[in-house]
């Protein structure tokens, strides 16, 4: 039997509320809906870990983010991942990245491709809209004014806004584009990529992973998308403004005036990317693969939008607005397409993906497969945990890595969310407060929060017991030559 | 072994004093690599855990 291929697409910051296919009012995503008329669409699926860093190593090596110890980053040296698989299994195979730091060769994200573009030595000219102004004598005084405004409070407030606004001021009059502003390749260059390398290969099997950042903030999708989603009006310098001032470290009220504006520019980023995975589905029906394609598009996190007055990804709480992901499989087989609606851990994608191909799953996954079970309609309603490092802001400190853990345990309605840095742990029955704005009272529903508390025990048991200490030993070893590399190249 | 003359140097200037034979000083790279104090906060929270379902009346 001809073996085969394997198309993964992950978007980056991709919300699950914000797709069509999962009840999304505005026409974002016309394409993946239309997708869902044959294919297993999964309602609940929830990510293993957020952001970025917490996530992937679930994605690709089927290993919660944490279960090497907290102060491993990515993929360790030799780890199985689903490329070791079927590169093992004598696939070709190619990742294109579109420039998120994290998913690099430093984090060991290349291992096992015989084509990979992280996007990385692209440099984008992005949204600096200071970097004029850092010269001569302005910035002399300007470096005064500052040093003086940080003594109080509210001196320091009135220069941060008046610098603000002085930089908007200065910046008017630049040229700008959409283009010119974003700091990641758009889904367009990456999709150009992939065709290319699927156009160079013969009917080998094949593994294409591709990873696009348009939902990523700084939002600059490009003008085509932002009049698809009835934003035509917005102009560069407004969605840099925007971007700008919702950066800024200022009140929740004052932020949320500008909201839709920040969804509008989101959306056309989520836009931008189902009309690329368009073309890339199309060419591969061009190339007359298409039928012997597995194809799976999913996301890495959510993003949040002043829900609990968070924006962006950071992990300072593990909401579902960050959790909570599209997972959309496509399989050639004639199966009836179906819709799960049981919570489904991202944990498990890796292993049934292979399954799905017909490769065999590396034993060290701890994820098992449920093709079995999505072919029959049957998805087990098991708990799905979620994990991360509380304010872990910048893993590349090995300090920041050493923070408490947040974990949650969903199953069925309810969620458990475990605090090690406060002590607390809080229940939500997302079915009535899907916004978790009022935890459980303590002594309500007992036996659910022991049966959450147990799954959380075990995870946490078995995190401890079950270190590869070999992986864990070659993942610290690589961070201690990269020190060292990069203590040589302080020291030329 | 080819290793940059300048690192050496800065090594050499941190190690002095710190360590009196190459025993002592191969024992701290290794330890360095082998530490897991990551691992003594893995068990604090499955402590806290514990003692959670403990209060409960669970275990």
């Amino acid at each position: 039997m001809k073996k085969r291929s394997l198309i993964l697409v992950t978007v980056d910051c991709l919300r699950a509320d914000h797709v069509g296919f999962l009840g999304y009012s505005r026409p974002v995503t016309p394409f993946l809906d239309s997708l869902t008329s044959n294919t297993f669409v999964f309602s609940n699926a929830l990510v293993a870990g957020a952001p970025t860093y917490f996530s992937f190593p679930a994605i690709i090596a089927s290993r919660y983010p944490l279960a090497l110890g907290r102060d491993v980053l990515g993929i360790a040296p030799g780890e199985p991942t689903i490329a070791a698989a079927l590169h093992q299994a004598e696939y070709a195979t190619a990742a294109f990245l579109a420039g998120n730091p994290y998913l690099n060769v430093r984090s060991g994200y290349h291992q096992s491709f015989d084509t990979f573009r992280d996007f990385l030595d692209s440099a984008l000219p992005g949204d600096s809209i200071t970097s004029n102004g850092a010269k001569g004598r302005l910035s002399k005084i300007n470096i005064q004014l500052e040093g003086a405004s940080r003594q109080h409070r509210l001196t320091s407030q009135a220069y941060d806004e008046l610098y603000f606004w002085y930089c908007q001021w200065r910046t008017a009059r630049e040229n700008l584009s959409m283009d010119s502003l974003r700091r990641y390749p758009a889904a367009d260059v990456i999709v150009d990529q992939a065709r290319s390398w699927l156009s160079s290969l013969g009917d080998e099997p094949f593994f294409l992973w591709i990873h696009l950042m348009d939902p990523h903030h700084p939002y600059y999708p490009p003008r085509e998308a932002l009049a698809a989603v009835g934003a035509s009006e917005m102009t560069p310098r407004r969605a840099r403004f925007l971007n700008s001032v919702w950066n800024r470290d200022v009140s929740t009220g004052r932020l949320q005036r500008y909201r839709e504006e920040i969804v509008s520019l989101y959306d056309a980023g989520v836009y931008w990317a189902d009309k690329q995975i368009s073309r890339l589905v199309h060419t591969l029906q061009q190339f007359r693969r298409w039928d012997d394609t597995v194809f799976v598009v999913t996301a890495d996190h959510g993003e949040q939008f002043l829900e609990d007055g968070s924006r962006y990804h950071s992990p300072t709480n593990l909401r579902q607005q960050l959790i909570h992901v599209p997972l959309l499989l496509r399989a050639p087989e004639p199966a009836k397409p179906r819709r799960f609606t049981q919570p489904f851990s991202l944990i498990h994608l890796a292993p049934t993906l292979l399954h799905a191909v017909g490769a065999e799953i590396p034993e060290s996954f701890q994820g098992r497969s449920r093709w079995d079970e999505i072919l029959a309609g049957e998805l087990p309603n098991e708990p799905a945990v979620s994990e991360c490092l509380d304010g872990c802001n910048n893993p590349y400190q090995v300090a920041d890595r050493m923070r408490h853990r947040l974990v949650t345990v969903r199953r069925g309605d309810h969620k458990l969310v475990l605090n090690f840095n406060k002590r607390t742990d809080c229940m939500y029955d997302l079915k009535n407060d899907p916004e978790e704005r009022s935890p459980i009272p303590i002594g309500s529903l007992p036996q659910e929060r022991a049966r959450l508390l147990q799954v959380a025990r075990t995870h946490l048991h078995e995190t401890r017991q079950g270190q590869t200490t070999e992986l864990r030993l070659r993942a610290r070893v690589r961070e201690l030559q990269q020190m060292a590399s990069t203590e040589e190249r302080v020291l030329d | 072994m080819n290793l940059p003359e300048d690192l050496c140097a800065e090594a050499e200037k941190w190690m002095t004093g710190r360590f009196d034979t190459l025993e002592a000083l191969l024992g701290f790279l290794l330890q360095e690599i082998v530490k897991n104090d990551a691992g003594k906060l893995d068990q604090a929270e499955e402590e806290l855990v514990e003692q959670r379902l403990r209060d409960l009346g669970y275990i």
